[in-house]
């Protein structure tokens, strides 16, 4: 099955649309720069800011610019209405489902209000809208799709790679008639803190795959593209690309760190191959994550060499133009490379200047390569996307539709069953994880990460297995005793010294993926953020990998805790008082009666 | 010096949550990282930084930098002695 893409949008460091990306792209002009809109005492590091105020942008969608909404928010709701409005789509009696890549979500407008909130009841609505999926929701809402059904996936920097990934399966498995998929991602304190903390950005504009590298730059913005199984034929002609394959698999390294030979990186773009029914030779240029970390760049350029051998098409990263957009980076990229596809020109490698033997030496303006296509030669792209604690995805997108019906896909059909559950509610409970976990190992855990391993791990022993195919977490907040930990210190003590160990387990996927640096499960790795909804997207990706035959058995968590602050917002708000500690962890398999 | 070694073992112990570790066993020339030794990695390496800056007054900008200075809580006091700013 051939998914199309109708449409898409875009708004980041280089341009509020796509024709303005275009623009900057060919002209190799980078987005990075001094520090305008974020009120971060680190002026010192550049940053790919969207050039527009949070009023600019809400005059654009048409409120009141006093209203107080994210700017990841709002720079979603304009790339979805460009996708929307590019795709010009009948929409009528349409199955339509959102799904968006976010980490970060209401965070920036948490950090500026937080202390405020403490005393001032008439804030505290705010925070209902500083969860992954409240904030889906909001911007959703403002795009003017209040029908659509929305999904939040959180797999840190390749969340909207995932979104697209989802969406796919999705329109493949029949849930929807029209999927808008990407993500959005605004720069906040948090996050440039925390990037700082772990020492990864570079004072300088980023060098990817250069011998001097020393860090990486954030962005921000978001892309959206419109996914469609297939178009009436009046509508065909409409089609910009189609996405052929795409992989997602985990590194199961490191919570921070790629693995020496990128193996997580090097399965998802042999799994995006395949799927494609594709030979490494008939891909024509790939964009790298490449985030001029001295550990990114080396590892991907391992992967790359060897998936591509000695023929390694042209590589770029996009990161000098944009910035790293983090959740947001994945859909931009995608819709850089449709771009590259429809104008037959490849993106240079921005920034580099020397080759360094532990990295692909990238496409730049060397003229080692031509930069334009007389002959539309330029059809097939890899767009690669990966996160902290490994996860790691790519897309295989090209120009022309694939012969339909190959050997194989959607052949099978299986049913799910549960094989095994285990619950942790109760902080008490968490001296058995003695029982899988040495103390050392355990030492930088949070609770709910305690909590989390153990009932993952008794769960697993239940079902009597060692390492399920694939794992998959729900979680509306995340670790959210750290997170808060981390916010505090920020705004209690100032920007300056501040901890990496609460920074990193503060991303959403911290919980699938160390479960998976546990277990060595290099298999597909998702995690749901949709507040009470996640669980349910969870649940029904897992039986979908099982219906496809792709996954004989899921690790499906979820897993919520809510700190003192929070249940008393609750509490204020007169709305139900989240539990402190929830675990629970759910083996799905095959079910015996289908075989 | 042999305060400040003392002073930098509670630290790094509480800061990095090495429970198990009793001040005793925590030898002030045993290697922080590697098998051999405390077996720390590489955000323990970020964490000590963290340390380092808010007792100390001390600021590293380069975890590289770092290598020679942290072999072990000897060494660190020794860097701590010649740079402290507080």
């Amino acid at each position: 099955m051939n998914i199309q893409v109708a449409g898409y949008g875009i708004i980041c460091a280089i341009g509020n649309d796509a024709s303005a990306v275009l623009e900057s792209l060919k002209a190799g002009r980078t987005g990075i720069g001094p520090m305008h809109y974020l009120q971060s005492v680190h002026k010192e590091l550049p940053v790919g800011e969207v050039k527009l105020s949070n009023a600019d942008m809400l005059r654009m969608l048409g409120q009141d610019e006093t209203t107080i909404i994210s700017r990841t928010a709002l720079m979603g709701a304009i790339a979805i209405r460009q996708a929307l409005h590019h795709a010009r789509l009948d929409t009528g009696g349409k199955r339509i489902v959102l799904i968006n890549g976010t980490t970060v979500a209401g965070m920036d407008v948490t950090e500026r209000f937080l202390r405020q909130m403490k005393e001032d009841d008439g804030l505290l609505p705010l925070l209902e809208k500083h969860d992954c999926g409240s904030s889906t929701r909001q911007m959703t809402d403002l795009a003017g799709l209040a029908d659509a059904e929305v999904c939040t996936v959180s797999t840190a920097c390749s969340s909207a790679v995932n979104a697209i990934i989802l969406g796919s399966e999705m329109l493949k498995a029949g849930e929807a008639d029209i999927v808008i998929a990407g993500g959005t991602e605004a720069l906040s304190r948090f996050h440039l803190n925390g990037f700082n903390s772990l020492m990864i950005l570079d004072k300088q504009l980023c060098r990817p795959f250069d011998k001097s590298r020393a860090g990486l730059n954030l962005g921000e913005g978001a892309a959206f593209v419109v996914l469609t199984r297939s178009l009436v034929k009046s509508e065909e002609l409409r089609v910009k690309a189609y996405i052929h394959g795409y992989g997602n698999r985990c590194d199961a390294f490191h919570q921070t760190a790629s693995s020496e030979d990128g193996e997580g990186a090097y399965l998802a773009m042999c799994d995006a191959l395949q799927m494609a029914g594709l030979r490494p030779a008939d891909i024509h240029y790939i964009n790298a994550h490449g985030t001029g970390t001295p550990n990114n760049d080396a590892s991907e350029s391992a992967a790359i060499r060897r998936v591509f051998g000695q023929k390694i098409p042209p590589v770029s990263s996009t990161k000098g133009f944009t910035g790293h957009a983090t959740s947001a980076c994945g859909a931009i990229e995608t819709v850089i490379c449709i771009l590259a596809l429809q104008h037959q020109f490849l993106p240079v490698n921005l920034g580099w200047k020397e080759p360094d033997e532990a990295c692909i030496r990238p496409y730049s303006n060397s003229k080692s390569f031509n930069s334009e296509f007389k002959d539309s030669s330029l059809r097939t792209v890899l767009c690669n996307s990966f996160g902290f604690g490994g996860n790691d995805s790519a897309l295989v997108i090209g120009s022309l539709p694939r012969p339909l019906q190959r050997r194989g896909e959607q052949s099978e059909c299986h049913k799910a069953c549960t094989l095994a559950e285990d619950i942790v509610t109760d902080a008490e409970q968490l001296s058995e994880l003695r029982e899988f976990v040495a103390a050392g190992e355990s030492r930088r855990m949070s609770r709910l990460m305690k909590a989390a391993t153990l009932s993952s791990m008794r769960a697993l022993r239940k079902a009597g297995l060692e390492c399920p195919d694939a794992i998959i977490t729900a979680t509306a907040y995340g670790m959210l005793e750290t997170s808060e930990k981390f916010l505090t210190d920020m705004l209690e003590n100032g920007e300056e010294v501040l901890s990496p160990t609460l920074f990193m387990q503060s991303t959403h996927n911290t919980l699938s993926s160390a479960i998976a640096i546990r277990l060595k499960c290099h298999g597909y790795n998702m995690t749901y953020s949709q507040g009470s909804d996640s669980l349910r997207w969870a649940l029904r990706d897992a039986k979908r990998l099982i219906a496809t035959g792709k996954a004989r058995t899921v690790l499906v968590g979820l897993h919520d805790e809510a700190t003192p602050t929070l249940q008393n917002i609750f509490r204020r708000m007169g709305k139900p008082v989240p539990p402190r500690l929830y675990s629970r962890s759910i083996i799905l398999g095959r079910s015996p009666a289908n075989d | 010096m042999e305060q400040l070694i003392k002073d930098l073992k509670l630290q790094i112990k509480e800061a990095l949550n090495l429970e198990e570790l009793s001040l005793e066993d925590f030898d002030a020339d045993a290697p922080l990282f590697g098998d051999e030794g405390i077996g720390l990695d590489s955000i323990d390496v970020l964490e000590i930084i963290v340390l380092l800056e808010k007792e100390y007054g001390i600021r590293l900008a380069n975890p590289q930098e770092g290598k020679a200075i942290f072999k072990s809580v000897r060494t660190i006091a020794e860097y701590v002695q010649a740079n402290r700013k507080k």
